[in-house]
């Protein structure tokens, strides 16, 4: 069950944490 | 497959854990709220034939400003169309025909452009991937209400928090692929089409392939359901249409059409207006990581401010939304002109939290104040707002900030104006929540109802 419950929140994780690095990647140079 | 989709198969078992549902929520969210960065294709779907600029026979700006509004207003028709038909078979054929609409809608774009023609677009990403949007929006909302009984927000929270954050997502990815499928004598976007049709259907597949539904009398362990009705908690059941003769709903749609048309305000010309109240400061590369901040901002209201709604009530989140928002937009423009980027920044920050936040606890009021047997297809008619909302609310922002230029107003000084109009209308906003009071009981449903 527990197998069953991380899998998919690291599916749905990985796309959402790539999307957030790149824009603060591009927040980075508001301040730069 | 047909049998696959439908709702009877998808009754979870016994020891199911809930916190599975959300992900299947985020899965269809984050694909189709890379409708918020459709704007990354704006500028190659201009120039086209031109290829390093725009010629004679390129779609001009407002012909393809037309197929993100397309899409938004197709999102609100076919949630309000659709609302119904999404509760009576549920979530799991909802999600694969919305993967189906979404994915097609980018399949046709990519045909019309390579065709270029710029009808198939409209057809396309507007009319095919709105319905698409609509559908996928609502699809998972009901669900997550019945299985988190005890915290609506926080559940619907965590799904519409992934429409924010589809954007964050969407722009990258298709930035990524354009450059990726770039040749000498193409720009890519027809490429860049195909691909992201493809993976957001996987995506939305895995979704619908994992969504439950509680079965019928399912209460999460230890939750008691209220037996009696709170301030605005109801204890009945209002059915959709009975919904639509009630002031309430139409109250609700008022706060969700002024809070979106405020948030807008900020949002649509958040670029041009960082750069022009800090000349020198702020250049296009630092613009575009403020439209990234401002979109982490909208993400995460989404998930903060409905989970708090849980505690301190709905009514009271967006009393704090209009309040907070008509201080924040009055104060805004003093902050540029006293030249703190940081303050600036922040409030604009806290506003487009407050944005987000709109629109993930409007399902948790509407369970509040109807109940939860038709809440999916209440919240459907409801988003008609974010259309009229979306499409009037840039028109607004532009007509006003050009009225001003015309009238030899500063570049920089047209936006004090346009923010100080937006703080009216969230005083708007804030009549109509003043305003809201509970469904008379006269509205209740009074037979056996048929989703719980």
């Amino acid at each position: 069950m527990t197998m069953k419950l991380i899998v998919p929140w690291v599916v749905v994780a990985i796309p959402l944490i790539w999307g957030v690095v790149q824009t603060l990647i591009n927040v980075a140079k508001l301040f730069q | 497959m047909s049998s696959f989709l439908d709702k009877s198969r998808t009754i979870a078992p016994g020891a199911y854990q809930r916190f599975i549902v959300p992900t299947a929520a985020l899965a269809v969210h984050l694909s189709i709220g890379q409708a918020y960065a459709f704007s990354t294709f704006s500028l190659p779907l201009g120039r086209l034939i031109g290829i390093t600029q725009p010629v004679e026979g390129d779609w001009t700006p407002t012909d393809i400003s037309w197929i993100f509004s397309i899409a938004i207003a197709i999102l609100g028709l076919s949630a309000a169309l659709f609302g119904r038909w999404v509760e009576r078979v549920g979530p799991r054929r909802a999600m694969f025909v919305a993967a189906l609409c979404f994915s097609a809608g980018f399949f046709i774009s990519a045909v019309g452009v390579w065709e270029h023609q710029i009808w198939l677009l409209y057809m396309g990403y507007g009319v095919f991937g709105g319905c698409g949007l609509g559908i996928g929006y609502i699809s998972p909302v009901s669900t997550l209400i019945r299985w988190f009984p005890d915290r609506p927000g926080m559940a619907t929270g965590m799904a519409i928090m992934g429409f924010g954050g589809g954007a964050l997502i969407g722009a990258p990815l298709s930035v990524a692929l354009m450059a990726h499928f770039k040749t000498p004598t193409s720009l890519g976007v027809a490429e860049t089409f195909l691909v992201m049709g493809v993976i957001y259907f996987i995506y939305m597949i895995f979704g619908a392939f994992i969504v439950r539904v509680p079965a019928p009398g399912w209460r999460p362990q230890g939750y008691i359901a209220p037996t009696t009705a709170k301030r605005l908690v109801t204890v009945g059941q209002i059915e959709a249409n009975e919904a639509l003769k009630t002031p309430q709903f139409y109250l609700l749609w008022g706060v969700l059409c002024l809070n979106v048309t405020a948030g807008i305000g900020v949002l649509s010309q958040a670029s041009p207006m960082i750069q022009e109240m800090f000349p020198g400061l702020v250049g296009p590369a630092g613009a575009a990581g403020f439209v990234g901040l401002l979109s982490l901002f909208n993400m995460a209201g989404r998930f903060f401010w409905s989970s708090t709604s849980d505690y301190i009530g709905r009514r009271n989140t967006y009393f704090v939304f209009f309040l907070l928002g008509i201080l924040l937009y009055g104060t805004v423009p003093t902050l540029g002109h006293l030249g703190s980027r940081v303050l600036f920044v922040a409030g604009c920050a806290v506003i487009l939290s407050m944005y987000g936040g709109g629109f993930s606890t409007i399902p948790a009021y509407l369970r509040d104040l109807f109940g939860t047997m038709n809440v999916g297809a209440i919240h459907g008619r409801l988003l008609t707002a974010w259309s009229a909302a979306g499409l009037l609310g840039p028109l607004l922002v532009s007509y006003i900030r050009q009225y001003q230029i015309e009238h030899g107003v500063a570049k920089a000084q047209a936006y004090e104006v346009t923010l100080y109009i937006m703080a009216g209308l969230l005083f708007l906003g804030f009549l109509c929540n003043f305003f809201i009071t509970p469904v008379k009981e006269s509205h209740f449903f009074r037979g056996v109802a048929a989703n719980e």
